[in-house]
């Protein structure tokens, strides 16, 4: 049976970002109390394997690594069609950056998703936005990848069209073996999530795997396996006039004219 | 653990597409030069595409010193495997101490892949590069939608990498300069390029004047429909200048998304911004914050903007722009007479 990975991410739910406070002590943001829900390209991500699923009899296998008290979000995943789940959950793996997120993620689909004919990842993640990732697990994995994927379209489950959405162009590709593939939101529209997928989801494989259970090199992972740091964290100062004028229209555009006159805009 | 050692130069990644160089990578030329000059080393420049020795030539003005070309037929056409064992082989000869790469697509693609290849850290979408008092470099990156800001370094390996969004820094005048082209071997191979690209298909051209607009007119949600839209495209009209959108603006369908200003959109320096029927999150906020004044025009007098504006007019964007557009022209006509 061929078999698609999908890599998930919790995030804090947008909604609540203005609750995010700074950790003086470890330089990191408090989440605490914010739910996560499934960072919104990775459902795009999902829709695509489902279709695979639908349509050809694929497995779709989700994987993630986050801190316990995200499994909500897997189960949401496996709600919308999933077959199994699995998460990568450490203490020993705090703290990392993209490259040590990607080998933790690679070895997780090694350790139980071996074969996969493809890696689907959200193009970006909505609270960090690096988009690295998905290129990083690809080499990981020792396979290609593609990113910006606007349209993926096969007709028998094995070829497939690949379009990637440069912005100046659009490029396509043919690909037949294993590949990464960062989808955008122009791929597809995901599914809702019915009762009978939650019902469903309830006899689902979800598992909890460690470092050592994965196998993964310790200094590969979290903080020592991260080439990066971060040095300082703050809020954006943006020093501005801060002149707000109220009244009649005659009367705040004329002085908003005479205000920008005066500064020298106009 | 020090870093490790002999690394030396800035360099940028040159992206072409369609054998056009893109800005990105000239402003970045600008930037690396600004680096490179404070602590007195050279900068590199890293070319590849199906590309004539004398373009290479080209970006000695924009501030390398030298530039590493790769020009044959094979590499006209971005591939993400065959860029980055090319760049992988020539960085690890000659080893410099960061390199820079366009927060474009391509770049975006490109970037950390040959990061993991090269086993060394990058930070994304930078808003500024710049170097810390142990001359580390300090990669300013944006996130949770641009509310917080933190400064990424990579301590010990080598080469710093970052990418660095469109718009963010300044292109360089050119400048007549002397440096070198250096040719580099390019051994590559059709079957090397897996997968294979069946096609390339330009998109429709659309031309965006706002990167370079000294006034720019800006739509939010509260602008409440297209029609209303048209009093911003006056107005723009009235100051010189172009139109630009917020995110949610664009997804009304008001405005194209080429135009979209903010963290995923562009970043514009303009000397006056306008913001009608914007509400200020700091999404948004971060691609104006080089504007020279900014205005606020809200009828939400609680409106986040207005924290962060130079005039905040609390009003109905449809009883203001009117007055507005009106008193220019008056003003405009006087000037005449």
């Amino acid at each position: 049976m061929p078999r698609a990975v999908v890599c998930v991410k919790p995030i804090p739910d947008p909604k609540y970002w203005d609750r995010l406070s700074l950790d003086p002590e470890k330089g990191v943001l408090r989440r605490e109390g914010i739910p996560t829900v499934i960072n919104p390209l990775d459902k795009h991500a999902l829709e695509v394997a489902l279709d695979l699923k639908d349509r050809f009899g694929w497995e779709v296998v989700v994987v993630s690594m986050a801190p316990p008290d995200t499994l909500n979000t897997l189960r949401e995943a496996l709600a919308m069609g999933a077959d199994r789940a699995f998460l990568a959950s450490d203490r020993a793996l705090a703290g990392a950056d993209t490259l040590a997120t990607a080998y933790t993620l690679a070895g997780l689909i090694k350790k139980v998703a071996q074969p996969c004919d493809l890696v689907l990842c959200g193009n970006m993640s909505l609270d960090g936005s690096t988009s690295q990732v998905a290129p990083q697990i690809a080499h990981f994995l020792g396979i290609p990848h593609i990113t910006h994927v606007s349209k993926v379209e096969t007709k028998d489950g094995k070829t497939f069209k690949i379009t990637m959405d440069l912005k100046e162009v659009h490029m396509s590709f043919s690909c037949d073996s294993p590949i990464t593939l960062a989808v955008t939101k122009e791929v597809n529209l995901p599914r809702l999530v019915n009762i009978m997928g939650i019902l469903a989801a309830e006899a689902k494989p979800l598992e909890v795997l460690d470092a050592q259970g994965i196998g993964l090199d310790p200094s590969k992972i979290g903080q020592a396996g991260s080439p990066t740091r971060v040095r300082n964290l703050f809020k954006p100062e943006i020093k501005r006039r801060r002149k707000v004028i109220k009244g009649e229209p005659e009367k705040v555009v004329e002085e908003l004219l005479n205000n920008l006159h005066q500064v020298g805009v106009l | 653990m020090m870093p490790e050692m002999n690394h030396e130069g800035f360099w940028v990644f040159i992206e072409q597409i369609q054998g056009k160089i893109s800005d990105v990578g000239l402003e970045l030329l600008g930037k690396a030069r600004e680096l490179a000059d404070a602590k007195g080393t050279y900068v590199g420049a890293v070319l590849l595409g199906d590309i004539p020795h004398k373009e290479a030539y080209s970006l000695l003005s924009y501030g390398a010193d030298r530039v590493y070309l790769f020009s044959h037929p094979l590499l006209g056409v971005y591939h993400a495997l065959a860029y980055t064992k090319l760049i992988a082989s020539l960085v690890k000869r000659e080893k410099p101490e960061a390199l820079f790469v366009g927060a474009t697509p391509l770049g975006a693609d490109l970037a950390p892949r040959l990061a993991a290849v090269l086993e060394t850290g990058l930070s994304a979408h930078c808003v500024d590069l710049r170097l810390g008092e142990d001359g580390i470099l300090e990669q300013v990156v944006a996130g949770f939608g641009g509310s917080w800001l933190a400064v990424i370094v990579c301590p010990e390996r080598r080469p710093q990498m970052a990418t660095v969004m469109p718009g963010v820094f300044k292109k360089p005048e050119p400048t007549k300069r002397d440096g070198e082209v250096i040719p580099e071997q390019v051994e590559v191979k059709e079957s090397d390029l897996v997968p294979p690209v069946m096609e390339v298909k330009p998109k429709e051209k659309k031309t965006v004047a706002l990167d370079s607009a000294d006034v720019v007119i800006c739509g939010g949600y509260g602008m409440g429909s297209k029609e209303n839209w048209k009093m911003l495209e006056e107005l723009a009209k009235l100051l010189g200048g172009a139109v630009g959108a917020t995110r949610p603006a664009v997804d009304e369908g008001w405005a194209p998304e080429e135009v979209m200003i903010g963290q995923s959109g562009k970043t514009v320096h303009p000397t006056l911004y306008i913001g009608a029927g914007v509400s200020g999150v700091m999404h948004h906020v971060v691609g104006i914050q080089d504007a020279e004044v900014v205005v606020v025009i809200n009828k939400d007098p609680h409106a986040p903007f207005f924290e962060v504006c130079d005039f905040g007019v609390v009003g109905e964007v449809e009883k203001v722009l009117p007055v507005l557009i009106k008193k220019l022209k008056e003003r405009q006509e006087a000037q005449k007479i």
